[in-house]
């Protein structure tokens, strides 16, 4: 099967922020560490191509902290795939973000 | 406020409507998270706020990203697939609608390559528009004269805004070839012919100049289509001779396939002579065809044949013939060839094109309906659709993709349908329709096609988007989607009968134009002819002056043939003409009558001729009024009588017997004949036109010494069978007495008859057919709406007869919705058929186009269909059970 989208770096980097519990936009951007203005094409690209899947956060959560619910992204099986592909392209690069996390 | 929120707002802007509500959500929560968040430790600086209002600014990057994205998605092919797919989950939905589509356009398609071959495409001539037809007219229009001799010999010489002038005459002649004899049509024509028309021979060589000569060497010119039968398209048949009327002739060419004006019948062509120094002035005697001049102008032409025709006296001072024209005031009449070829079937076209261009409309405001009511159930689909994240425009996008689909399928079968249609039309075509093989399915009727295909996706395409288009559509689709809350809105309803209001008011138009020609027809076939066709045979016989030369031996020819056919069974009555009724072609001559002479102010009088034997007016049942009709020894070689026509005895001796009085061919010299009958009126050249007073003159006249026989003449036998079954016997006897003269399209006298009335009762049949179809969808458009609209209003129809209501009330409730959309159809179907039935008043006959009986007949029939199509689903609303009704949602 051929691939749903072109594995960059920046989506390698998307997807791999996305797996360290990177979930929504600004977090992305702040991890990745990528230029502002390319990590949301990325995020709805690979969500039209199914790679991932966009969703609101519960309602509660939002009302406890007085804002607005955000949307926040999961890898779909299909991603869970290409993050196998990342991880034999680009071996390094998954280090970055395990840091990131607790 | 948060920084950077109206910049998402403006951004938002470039989002696709359907992702924008759910894309600002996002921004607008992203950037008061971060904000909230650099709140936390007390208030956040400016440079807190500018590096937010940085990073949100990035919004605009994306939102170009989701425009471009959609742009992209919505390309034309993708539609299209979807549409096909979409259309096959609806089987019997699309099979209706592209069948509809179908017939619709493949009858326009049909009647588009009848009205394109015959009226619009140019005739098959190099620059045919340069092309121009030369006649005449006498009496302010009251004789139309085509070219004499002596004209063509002066306008040739005289004319300049013409490059040339050309004669032609059709005739049939007799082929001979071994013992074999057939008779084909020919044309004699003048050299110049082939050159006027820009048509060379595909062998061999046109006339010479000086074969248009009296006396001049014989020759011929074949057609493809005999040099193919005589001489299997033989390249050395140049220089061959052929026997044509007896007459031994040299082949000079051979002219390309499909050659031939003003129709392809003519198989050979021989030289019209023309003799400069005696050509008559006033024998008009044959068509005239001209080629204008570089630039020259139709206007132009005819100024200066004014100019020539109105000084004939003075050119030929001596001439009386030129006197006789100045006094009928001759007038030239130059009209485009294609015109003159034409004729006057145009009207009747495109009243056909107009008709299934009706036909078309009805079935496209049935398609739009069917189209709309499948709006209604794919409500949900629709609703899905943009619940995940298909835009408005996308759906409408879609919608119309699927009429385009619709309309090209259709218009596919369409195309293979007229293709078929017109094939097996050809030969069902009225008789006399000019240019029948120049018929044919062309590139043309494919874009014709095509283009019509487009317009009907464009028409009923359109009103699924009217229904869609405005408001909130994601709205109004969650709303339907839900159990048909949306369906009772008054637009839609108002939508969909006014589509049924329409298919009515056009279905009357039909209906009455189909039954005002029905009309017609029946008052052309109540039209008593003046003769009896039935049992009647006629067939056409010549004997060329090369095959029996001298003229007793012709008189004796028809005599002996007429004493033998009479000597056969079942045979009661016949006899010979020189051309039986309705078979085209009666002459003209001026007469006088001896008791009536002419004042030196009056005109010539006109009245038309046949010259028929005796045993013709029997055989044709053509009523004796008075006296006695001919007998054998009229003529000029026994006595010189004649018979004339109930008018014409009417119209110079109201009060008296004409029986006894003396006329003549209206030239110094000629002998009186003595009236020695009156015979009932017969329509000669149409049963449409009033007859005409006519005079029958002996089949032998002209001086005692010397006559003249008529040498072609039509045989008129009444039998008791079938008179078609007299052929082979009278092809017997005709062969007993001379094998080299042939028998002629033999046709029974009903045949005749029907073939006069063929192209008002083809029209009929047409018109017929196409008002069928729109009754039939009409019938169905009613039908579709009332039971939709039942089916929608069972709950309240439940709650009615829970209520109380009866299950009368509740039909004829649902009966008067179907009534008010067919009273409503009907009421603007009259006026629209009286404003446009004028239009047909050319073609019909015996019946006013505002004909109240055809009106009133046709709107009962319509009210009484939609009766019919109300009924069913009003006693399926009456059947409703109401606890089941009301339980239903």
């Amino acid at each position: 099967m051929g691939r749903l989208f072109s594995l960059t770096y920046p989506t390698a980097a998307v997807l791999l922020a996305i797996q360290a519990q990177h979930r929504y936009g600004f977090d992305i951007m702040d991890a990745t560490g990528l230029p502002d203005g390319t990590v949301y094409p990325i995020l709805r690209r690979l969500e039209r191509r199914g790679v991932l899947v966009g969703a609101w956060e519960e309602e509660s959560t939002a009302r406890a902290e007085q804002r607005p619910q955000r949307r926040y992204y999961r890898l779909t099986p299909v991603g869970e795939e290409a993050l196998a592909e990342v991880m034999e392209r680009f071996p390094a690069l998954h280090r970055l973000f395990e840091t990131g996390t607790v | 406020m948060i920084p950077g929120s109206r910049i998402i707002g403006l951004a938002a802007r470039l989002v696709p409507a359907r992702r924008r509500r759910d894309w600002r959500r996002e921004w607008e929560a992203e950037a008061a998270y971060a904000w909230k968040c650099r709140s936390r430790n007390g208030q956040p600086t400016r440079v807190d706020a500018l590096r937010l209002r940085a990073r949100v600014s990035t919004c605009v990057i994306d939102a170009l990203w989701e425009r471009k994205e959609t742009m992209k998605m919505t390309g034309l092919f993708d539609d299209m697939r979807f549409a096909v797919r979409s259309l096959r989950r609806y089987p019997a939905f699309t099979v209706i609608a592209v069948l509809t589509l179908a017939l619709g356009i493949g009858a326009n398609s049909a009647v588009f390559t009848l009205v394109d071959g015959v009226l619009i495409s140019p005739l098959p001539f190099d620059d045919s528009e340069r092309l121009v037809s030369l006649q005449h007219l006498g009496r302010e229009g009251r004789d139309e004269l085509p070219v004499s001799d002596g004209l063509y010999i002066l306008y040739r010489e005289q004319v300049e805004s013409v490059e040339g002038i050309a004669l032609y005459r059709g005739t049939a002649v007799n082929l001979v070839a071994g013992t074999e004899s057939r008779r084909i049509s020919a044309q004699y024509v003048t050299p110049t012919f082939f050159d006027v028309l820009g048509v060379p021979p595909r062998t061999g060589r046109a006339f010479l100049e000086e074969e248009g000569r009296p006396g001049a060497e014989p020759v011929a010119i074949l057609s493809d289509g005999l040099w193919e039968e005589q001489y299997g398209r033989n390249p050395d048949v140049v220089g061959r001779t052929l026997d044509v009327d007896g007459v031994s002739r040299r082949i000079a060419g051979v002219m390309p396939e499909g050659f031939g004006h003003p129709d392809r019948e003519a198989r050979i062509w021989l030289p019209y002579a023309v003799d400069p120094a005696q050509a008559p002035l006033a024998a008009f005697g044959a068509e005239g065809i001209a080629r204008l001049a570089d630039g020259a102008s139709i206007e132009a032409l005819h100024t200066e044949l004014s100019g020539l025709t109105s000084r004939l006296p003075e050119r030929f001072p001596e001439s009386g013939a030129a006197a006789f024209l100045a006094e009928v005031n001759l007038r030239p009449v130059v009209l485009p060839l294609k015109q003159a070829v034409v004729g006057d079937v145009s009207g009747t076209l495109w009243i056909l094109l107009g008709t299934v261009g009706f036909v078309l409309l009805i079935a496209c405001a049935n398609v739009a309906n069917l189209l709309l009511v499948r709006a209604e159930s794919r409500q949900r689909e629709l609703a899905l659709r943009v619940a995940v994240g298909a835009g408005r425009l996308q759906v409408l996008r879609s919608l119309m993709a699927e009429s385009v689909v619709l309309a090209a399928v259709g218009g596919m079968l369409g195309a293979g349908i007229a293709a078929l249609a017109v094939r097996m039309s050809l030969s069902a075509l009225p008789a006399g329709l000019p240019r029948v093989a120049e018929v044919g399915v062309d590139s043309r009727v494919l874009a014709f096609t095509a283009v019509i295909a487009l317009g009907c996706a464009a028409f009923f395409g359109f009103f699924p988007l009217l229904r869609y288009g405005a408001g909130d559509l994601a709205g109004q689709l969650r709303e339907g989607g839900g159990g048909g809350a949306a369906s009772h809105g008054p637009r839609r309803n108002g939508l969909r009968n006014g589509l049924v209001v329409a298919q009515m008011a056009l279905a009357l138009v039909l209906l009455v134009g189909s039954g005002l020609m029905l009309r017609s027809f029946q008052a052309l076939r109540s039209v008593d002819p003046g003769f009896d066709p039935d049992g009647v045979l006629v067939a056409r016989l010549s004997v060329p002056g090369a095959e029996i030369e001298g003229w007793e031996e012709t008189v004796a020819f028809y005599r002996q043939l007429r004493e033998r056919i009479l000597a056969q069974p079942g045979v009661a009555a016949a006899g010979f003409t020189q051309g039986a009724p309705l078979t085209g072609g009666m002459s003209y001559f001026s007469i006088e009558v001896e008791d009536h002479p002419r004042g030196p102010d009056e005109l010539p009088v006109f009245a038309r001729n046949v010259n028929v034997g005796p045993g013709y007016l029997e055989a044709m049942g053509i009523r004796l009024v008075e006296g006695r009709t001919f007998q054998e020894g009229d003529g000029a070689e026994g006595l010189r009588a004649a018979v004339v026509s109930r008018t014409f005895a009417e119209m110079w001796w109201p009060d008296a017997t004409p029986l006894g009085r003396r006329m003549r061919i209206g030239y110094e010299g000629e002998d009186w004949y003595e009236i020695v009958g009156v015979v009932e009126d017969v329509h000669h050249l149409s049963l449409e036109e009033a007859p005409e007073e006519t005079i029958y003159w002996p089949a032998t006249v002209g001086p005692a010494e010397s006559p003249f026989p008529t040498r072609s003449r039509d045989i008129a036998i009444k039998t008791a069978g079938d008179p078609l079954e007299l052929v082979p016997v009278l092809r017997r006897e005709v062969r007993a007495l001379n094998p080299r003269i042939p028998v002629s399209n033999p046709r029974a006298m009903t045949t005749v008859v029907s073939d006069a009335t063929s192209r008002t009762s083809f029209t009929a049949a047409l018109l017929g057919v196409a008002s069928g179809i729109a009754l039939l969808l009409g019938l169905v458009g009613i039908y579709g709406v009332v039971s939709y609209v039942v089916s929608q209003r069972t709950r309240e129809i439940g709650v009615r007869m829970a209520l109380g209501a009866t299950a009368p009330s509740v039909r004829s409730m649902v009966v008067r919705q179907g009534l008010l959309l067919a009273g409503v159809g009907v009421a603007i179907g009259l006026v629209a058929a009286g404003a446009l039935s004028r239009i047909m008043s050319s073609i019909l006959y015996g019946v006013s186009a505002t004909d109240p009986v055809t009106y009133g007949s046709v709107g009962v029939v319509l009210v009484m269909v939609a009766l019919v199509a109300s009924w069913v689903p009003a006693r399926r609303a009456a059947a409703v059970d109401p606890s089941r009704a009301l339980r239903m949602e």
